[in-house]
């Protein structure tokens, strides 16, 4: 009968196509394929000194790639660098294009719902910077001006969620602090490290302004990872506590910040 | 001006223009060649290869290059498309641009004098021998000033595959940028760069125009 036929073909590749999904969902963990292929991919912007830039060689340098280069000497794997703009930098690892971000991302509810984090690995604070000779003296003098901030970061979505502010994005500090310079904005919102680091470079005449712990002062920044990962995930944690414990950290974090930032 | 930045660092700005020209030639080429079936396709007797032809070119000419470049490098993967940034940026610029130069040619086939058709098929010339020997020859020389736009287009275009980590002149000028907070020397230097391709380009297009087209 044609119909029974029917039915059991359709049966049949009912369970074919449930037993294909199933081997598609049960995938194996990241760890392994790091380890096969000798070598993690980790991303980060490249634009974000002194966390990761260019240097004079044009090699990438910088806290975030030293941190990157440690982890994967304790994996016993080698590392390789792949800059890509930070605000397409999520959509880069859930589309499997490197296997971890390390790129002072903060830590927030809402990315980890996209993403695991291993760490925090540093911490810093958020800042606000103005001209030296503005209006604005503290953190509640700032509300109807325009403030610039990176697209896509933590500071990003605080800044719009003030309600108050006129918001510019950038894609990177230098050309914030120009449009500081010439007006355009009132204010920078960004971690405190690279303006101090970018400011003491430039000699740009700017006064730092640090809201109070309740309003960001203390963010922690993390190893982004794909979700279900967990062996990569402890991985990582142990390779980053070892770190923290002997003294490797420290050495990275004097040499690029000038002090210990865990 | 910082004068010594940009002597320090131009090595590595002439190695990214490399990149930009390697990018540009090769999308080039994939365009070109995806151009030619459009053009076969927008040409034929048959209403399906017509119609999709059409679709093709309103698709890739009606939305922005970067988001066709962000549909095949972030949204590749999820159907199985597994591309280097490298191999997405050839991809993306080449399908995109393949849309305008199937139109450059098949605007220069349609400029041809439509009695050279007639002529050529009243003495028994069948339609594809009339393409071939009649129309394309004189065709040629017409579509070289607007293909040639279009291979400007694209250079200058290439600056977009930056956002997908292609480390090509657009990007290690920001690289720099970041690490130097000297702007307005590194993107002049990279202007300037700019500025040579596309004028090698318009060089060369002057120089076919005026050895085949002119008179």
């Amino acid at each position: 009968m044609l119909t029974k036929k029917l039915k059991g073909l359709i049966v049949a590749s009912t369970v074919a196509a449930a037993a294909l999904l199933s081997t598609a969902v049960v995938h194996a963990d990241d760890l392994k394929s790091i380890q096969d292929s000798k070598e993690i991919r980790i991303a980060m912007s490249g634009q974000y000194s002194p966390f990761s830039f260019a240097n004079e060689q044009n090699q990438i340098v910088g806290f975030d790639a030293s941190i990157s280069e440690a982890l994967a000497e304790r994996m016993g794997v080698k590392v390789k660098i792949i800059t890509t703009p930070f605000d397409g930098i999520i959509a880069g690892l859930l589309a499997k294009k490197y296997d971890a971000i390390i790129a002072s991302m903060t830590i927030t509810p809402e990315r980890q719902k996209a993403v695991d984090f291993v760490g925090p690995y540093y911490h810093a604070g958020r800042t606000i910077v103005v001209k030296e000779d503005s209006s604005i003296k503290s953190l509640d003098d700032l509300k109807d001006v325009s403030v610039g901030v990176t697209l896509g970061d933590a500071h990003d979505k605080w800044a719009r969620a003030r309600g108050n502010l006129k918001v510019r994005t950038y894609k990177g500090l230098p050309e914030m602090l120009v449009d500081l310079e010439a007006g355009r904005i009132d204010a920078i919102v960004m971690d405190s490290v690279p303006v101090l680091v970018a400011v003491k470079e430039t000699g740009q005449k700017v006064r730092i302004i640090t809201p109070p712990d309740s309003d960001g002062g203390i963010e922690g920044m993390g190893i982004a990872l794909r979700k279900n990962n967990p062996e990569l995930k402890a991985t990582l944690q142990k390779a980053l506590e070892d770190m923290l414990a002997d003294g490797t950290y420290e050495k990275i974090s004097m040499k690029w910040i000038g002090n210990d930032i865990r | 001006m910082d004068l010594t930045l940009i002597q320090r660092t131009f090595p590595f700005f002439l190695e990214a223009a490399w990149i930009t020209v390697q990018i540009s030639v090769l999308a080039l080429v994939l365009g070109f060649l995806v151009a030619i079936v459009l053009v076969a396709g927008r040409l034929s007797t048959v209403l399906v290869f017509r119609c999709l032809a059409r679709l093709y070119i309103s698709v890739f000419r009606g939305t922005p290059c970067l988001v066709q470049l962000f549909i095949i490098y972030f949204g590749g993967p999820q159907v199985g498309l597994e591309l280097e940034p490298f191999a997405a940026g050839v991809i993306g610029l080449g399908l995109n641009i393949a849309a305008y130069m199937a139109e450059s040619i098949r605007g220069a086939i349609s400029n041809v004098d439509p009695g050279q058709e007639e002529a050529a098929r009243s003495i028994g010339f069948g339609r594809g021998q009339t393409l071939w020997f009649i129309t394309l020859p004189q065709a040629a020389k017409l579509m070289i000033r607007p293909l040639g736009v279009n291979a400007v287009a694209l250079i200058k275009g290439s600056a977009l595959v930056s956002t997908i980590s292609v480390v090509e002149l657009s990007y290690t000028a920001q690289r720099f940028i970041s690490s130097t907070y000297k702007p307005f020397e590194i993107f002049m230097v990279s202007a300037l760069l700019y500025i040579v391709m596309v004028y090698s380009v318009r060089f060369i297009i002057d120089y076919l125009d005026n050895r085949f087209a002119a008179r």
